[in-house]
């Protein structure tokens, strides 16, 4: 039923509807596809974010810990 | 094992969330706004999310008050980092979808405002744990003001039931709107996934604080030598 109800709808629409429509949907995918990417870099660049904020902690305690070796031996 | 658990908790949040990524895909499209609606799926699973954080962060913050316990400072930090993350993933998306369906990327709406507001309340705190040096009075100050950055989450929440916006109505745990079943478990699942990538979120930065904290008292020892 519902089918035919578009079917209807399509043949009572003009080309230029039907042009407009399609275009009307293709925005629509775009602008999903860039909500759901802005989304995930965002939170992808928070990821990086913390494994570089990791990864100089973990040199930081690594210096200190060799300084402090280093004055204890002298 | 720590470690393990992180990387199994972090595994299964992104396996969640690309399965859900193929479901939404999968599902029809809504009669009125067309695929754009389906935008609903990471919108409102992040902002739940950020909500969480928040009430969190409130608990945490209490918590240091009244123990002065650093443990507690570190998990609100740590939590209130990661909610950001979530609030701008929110404010984002809802701003794409508002360019489809409202013509224009932005309003100053009471929902759309207060949650601009929020975001740059906590951005506010862990800008203020930047400027204060000593331990303990960046621990209180921050503390009294993620409590008073917490007031302003019911109004964001309320919002759309105490203001006439531009904001949809709520559709979740309301009269006025309906969800099929079969989306609100893939919304839900949704929720699952992102819920399960702040925890590790929140781990790794819980253990950063520790880290630096360490960092901290081997300073303090290479300056007493």
């Amino acid at each position: 039923m519902h089918l035919l109800a578009q079917t209807l709808l399509v043949a009572q629409a003009s080309p230029e509807d039907i042009v407009q429509e399609l275009a009307r949907l293709q925005r629509n995918f775009h602008f999903l596809s860039y909500g759901f990417a802005a989304a995930w870099i965002i939170l992808t660049l928070y990821v990086l974010m913390l494994v570089g904020r990791e990864r100089k902690l973990k040199r930081q305690i690594t210096n200190l810990k060799a300084m402090l070796e280093e004055r204890q031996k002298k | 094992m720590r470690d393990k658990i992180l990387y199994v908790l972090g595994a299964l949040a992104v396996l969640v969330l690309a399965r859900n990524l193929y479901v939404i895909a999968g599902l029809p499209q809504e009669a009125a706004q067309g695929a754009i609606f389906k935008i609903i799926f990471f919108h409102v699973p992040a902002a739940w999310t950020a909500i969480v954080a928040a009430i969190t962060a409130l608990t945490m913050s209490v918590q240091f008050l009244r123990t002065k316990d650093f443990k507690y400072d570190a998990a609100a930090v740590a939590v209130t980092e990661v909610g950001l993350a979530f609030l701008a993933a929110n404010l984002v998306t809802g701003s794409i979808w508002a360019r489809v369906i409202w013509g224009i990327w932005w309003t100053w709406d009471v929902r759309l405002t207060s949650a601009l507001v929020c975001w740059l309340l906590y951005a506010g705190y862990l800008m203020l744990r930047h400027a204060i040096e000593e331990p303990t009075q960046r621990a209180t100050f921050a503390a009294v003001f993620s409590i008073l950055a917490f007031l302003d989450v019911p109004i964001v929440y309320f919002s759309i039931r105490w203001f006439r916006t531009q904001h949809p109505a709520p559709v979740f745990l309301s009269s006025n709107g309906s969800f099929p079943a079969d989306w609100t478990r893939v919304l839900l699942s949704n929720w699952l996934g992102l819920l399960l990538l702040a925890i590790v979120m929140t781990a790794i930065r819980l253990r950063q604080e520790e880290s630096q904290r360490e960092i901290d008292s081997l300073r303090r020892a290479a300056h007493a030598m």
